[in-house]
């Protein structure tokens, strides 16, 4: 299992595959593994562990 | 005439946070008919669910994006903030927002302090938003912030300049620019802003919560353009009794 923005999600090997798998939008977004930034070069490559909290954020309106 | 914040020359004083915008597909037209440079957004996670638009896929290329912490509640997590922001955006404006009080939403000013030092640190220009603190003012100066962003009353209570006597003090006192933020609720508040000497004033409530929000944002940018004009030109003090402004008219009476 992994954790996606805070539900539990089937285990994936890379980032890449894991937001794929979800169905999210990948332009424009940013990617946290256990609250660490990953640069979107390594999403294909970087390994994910099962029980990884992974965050997958973007730009709202906001003052 | 152009002015300096953030390592930037800007012309325009007024900054605008998108936030409660009924849609982003305004911003454009808002942006050009303002004249507006600034923009605030926020982050946050995404929900594969509810498919939004991108904010910014309508931010115009040459506005500055200011990216602020909201959510965060200690200067760590502002510090994460300001990082995923600068990644996503390539821009090193932050806007500091450290809040725990849900009430009022006041900032946390000793989080913010940390997260300013920490920033800075790390190259970014950072406007920290505070409640107006001479103190703390100088301690961000000192620190290293771009600006300072103190409050005129709580985020959008839209209650205008409350507290010009703590304003004040920091325009005077410091030598970075001041932000007026939050709590503008009418043009006349931002022209006050503006006429005590803040450098630049953030609305965003009045704005966006208003029926056409690009009308209310072109009033709130003549307002701040007419404020920061007075201010130039120098106001008067105030008097007790009467001065007539006509040439008194002395032939009426000779007779008596």
């Amino acid at each position: 299992m992994i954790k996606l923005n805070g539900t539990e999600k089937p285990y994936c090997e890379t980032i890449d595959k894991l937001l794929s798998e979800n169905h999210y939008e990948t332009k424009k977004i940013a990617v946290l593994v256990n609250g660490e930034i990953v640069k979107k070069e390594h999403w294909p490559v970087f390994a994910l562990k099962p029980g990884d909290e992974v965050d997958a954020v973007t730009f709202v309106g906001g003052g | 005439m152009t002015y300096q914040i953030g390592g930037r020359d800007l012309k325009s004083r007024f900054f605008i946070g998108s936030g409660k915008l009924p849609s982003y597909a305004i911003i454009p037209e808002m942006v050009e008919k303002t004249g507006i440079e600034v923009i605030t957004v926020a982050v946050r996670r995404i929900n594969p669910e509810t498919r939004h638009e991108n904010i910014m896929d309508y931010i115009p290329g040459h506005c500055v994006i200011m990216v602020n912490t909201s959510g965060a509640r200690n200067a760590g997590e502002a510090v994460r903030i300001a990082r995923i922001g600068r990644e996503l955006t390539g821009s090193d404006w932050i806007k500091i927002e450290v809040e725990t009080d849900a009430k009022y939403l006041l900032p946390d000013n000793e989080e913010t302090l940390k997260a300013t030092e920490i920033l800075v640190g790390e190259g970014f220009m950072v406007f920290p938003y505070i409640s107006p603190d001479l103190v703390m003012a100088k301690k961000l100066a000192k620190a290293g912030a771009a600006a300072v962003m103190p409050l005129a009353a709580p985020i959008g209570t839209n209650k205008g300049i409350t507290c010009a006597a703590l304003l004040k003090p920091i325009i005077n006192e410091i030598d970075i620019p001041v932000i007026i933020d939050a709590g503008i609720g009418r043009p006349s508040h931002a022209a006050e802003a503006m006429e005590l000497g803040a450098d630049a004033v953030l609305a965003n409530t009045a704005i966006a919560t208003a029926p056409n929000p690009v009308t209310m944002a072109i009033a709130m940018a003549k307002a701040v353009e007419a404020g920061r004009m007075a201010f130039e030109m120098g106001l008067l003090a105030e008097k007790e009794f009467a001065d007539a402004s006509s040439p008194l008219t002395g032939f009426l009476r000779r007779a008596e």
